[in-house]
């Protein structure tokens, strides 16, 4: 009896451990993070223009090219990742065909950023002569979080009750009316959800850019399409990490990773209270 | 009645195929890309130990080794406290608590990988470097394999913990109150019902955590050290680890994809690189819900 209730404590405390250690994690990460960095955050460093390679001035174009990778992939996910959940609950008849397209759905999800941003290279610099050019970025970081936007829409799509879905068709809706009266409205949070998570995955992501989109400096605003790249969070901590010994760099470098942290967290924060409710939903099922 | 175009109809199918598609399109492409260098180098492309694109010659051997190796160490950590810690969220703390992790998980895994890059630049290499000479490893310096591995794995940890909290969520709660019921401990429940019913579903996360970590570009780039062609006499020995190395992503992730862009030859190589990458994670995650569905499946046929 005593050895099995040894053992039991014993599975308690290293469960325990393990949670405080992912935790431990967290706190250190941002921890230290902030703590290097706090320094350099100011007015100043989110309102100017970078200056003696990063180590004077502040990330303000650094922050619109994000911003504007940003939107345009939310701008290409939207369209796409709406209309596969629509068709994959309507339109795609249940079966072999529906099965196939929600694993390659899924395997899409799987792909690292990097083959993203090598078939980006090849195609969009290289082959339709783009250049680096902030809508290549922002089209690859789009297709890039497709599924994520997809699933959450998914979701909630699966989660409307038939009874609804029975009245509607009762009443004569045709089959797109009952998607843009009903479907669309009744999960319309998911597809927001989904947005805000994948655009917390996109606003950090640098290999998907950094052929295709983002250059260190000497850029603003584009003013076009062809080799019009852009500044961004991302690849501005990625380059000064390979490579700065200057002290005045590093904090500025620590500053612009808190800056980029703020944002993605606070995308995903967004998106968590729906994301956790869905979860537990899904269990009490 | 007069058949219109129904848009909504066209638009989602259009947009179905695209999302289904775009990921064969992609391992097409590079195929299709790559292909002079694959028949030209044939198996040696992956046996071959040595990668010289002056002289043409693309053996990927010594790239191949350091992704098993890093992202084998990286599994290894991560698995146990990720799934100890999906243990601690699922089984073991107070339901309250339970979002609080949750949570903390989910904002652990947003975390972008440069920012952990930055991290083990700064901190890691010097920690490990320390460590090895209070171990008098001889190592030259911070940037190695085992460094890599480690900061890998903390990166895998949330995805390793959440699958594998959905896979336990997945057990059916009476299936534990029968258990607990019969007298068994809650140690005796997880190891003897709760474990066996979500093999599966573990299983599946510790493959997606794989294809993550194959996949992990920027962080490895920063700490992987980067040197070429080196491979090990025996496949067995440990020295390695504690040497610089280079991976299939810390090669995509550096200036050669760049540089290629002047010689198809070498474009073909890169993209091959692309494209073995691409098809490895594509098997992983396949397996993995393959895996997932026999688990529903389980479930399904369960009274």
């Amino acid at each position: 009896m005593t050895r099995r209730r040894a053992l039991d404590r014993l599975f308690t405390a290293a469960a325990t451990l393990s949670a405080l250690t992912a935790i431990g994690v967290l706190l250190g990460v941002l921890g230290l993070v902030v703590a290097r960095g706090f320094g350099a955050i100011s007015w100043r460093f989110l309102t100017e223009q970078i200056r003696s390679v990063g180590a004077e001035g502040g990330i303000f174009y650094q922050a619109v090219g994000t911003a504007i990778l940003v939107a345009t992939a939310a701008a290409v996910a939207l369209p796409i990742a709406a209309g596969t959940g629509i068709g994959l609950v309507v339109y795609v008849p249940a079966g072999r065909l529906r099965r196939t397209l929600e694993a390659l759905l899924h395997a899409l999800n799987g792909v690292p950023s990097i083959v993203f941003g090598l078939v980006g290279l090849a195609f969009f610099f290289q082959a339709l002569g783009l250049k680096k050019s902030w809508l290549s970025g922002g089209l690859l970081l789009g297709l890039m979080i497709v599924p994520t936007v997809a699933v959450a829409f998914l979701e909630k799509l699966r989660a409307i009750p038939a009874a609804t879905v029975e009245a509607a068709v009762g009443l004569g809706l045709s089959r797109s009316r009952l998607v843009t009266s009903v479907l669309l409205p009744q999960a319309s949070s998911g597809l927001v959800t989904g947005t805000l998570l994948g655009l917390s995955r996109a606003a950090g992501e640098t290999a998907p850019i950094m052929f295709t989109a983002a250059i260190f400096a000497g850029a603003t605003v584009p003013h076009g399409i062809v080799d019009s790249p852009v500044l961004a969070l991302p690849y501005h901590i990625f380059v000064l990490a390979q490579d700065s010994f200057d002290p005045r760099v590093a904090e500025k470098v620590w500053g612009t990773a808190i800056v980029l942290l703020g944002i993605v967290l606070a995308l995903s924060l967004g998106a968590l209270p729906l994301r956790l409710k869905i979860h537990e939903e899904a269990r009490r099922a | 009645m007069t058949r219109r175009l129904d848009v909504v109809r066209l638009w989602s199918l259009a947009f179905t195929l695209l999302a289904g598609g775009a990921v064969l399109a992609m391992a097409v492409y590079l195929g299709v890309a790559s292909w002079p260098v694959l028949r030209g180098e044939g198996l040696s492309f992956l046996t071959g130990n040595d990668w010289a694109f002056r002289k043409e010659r693309f053996g990927a051997a010594a790239m191949l080794y350091g992704t098993a190796v890093v992202s084998g160490i990286a599994l290894l950590l991560a698995a146990p406290v990720g799934i100890g810690t999906a243990l601690f969220a699922s089984e073991v703390c107070p339901p309250r608590l339970r979002l609080a992790v949750k949570l903390l998980v989910e904002l652990l895994a947003g975390i972008p990988s440069v920012v952990y890059g930055l991290l083990g630049v700064v901190f890691l290499r010097t920690v490990m470097s320390d460590l090895f000479e209070r171990l008098r490893w001889d190592a030259p310096s911070g940037d190695t394999l085992l460094t890599a591995g480690v900061l890998l794995a903390v990166m895998v940890l949330p995805t390793v913990a959440t699958l594998s909290d959905d896979a336990l969520q997945s057990v059916p709660s009476s299936v534990r109150d029968a258990a607990r019921g019969l007298g068994l401990t809650r140690a005796e429940a997880v190891h003897g019902v709760v474990l066996p019913a979500a093999a599966p579903g573990l299983l599946s996360a510790l493959l997606l955590a794989l294809g993550r970590a194959l996949g992990e570009t920027i962080a490895v780039f920063l700490v992987v050290g980067r040197a070429e062609n080196r491979l090990p006499d025996s496949l067995f020995s440990l020295a390695p680890l504690v040497d610089a190395g280079q991976t299939l992503t810390s090669k995509l992730g550096g200036a050669e994809p760049t540089i290629a862009l002047g010689d198809p030859l070498h474009t073909a190589a890169i993209l091959g690189l692309g494209l073995l990458l691409l098809a490895v994670v594509l098997a992983l995650s396949l397996g993995a819900g393959a895996l997932r569905a026999r688990l529903a499946l389980a479930q399904a046929h369960r009274p």
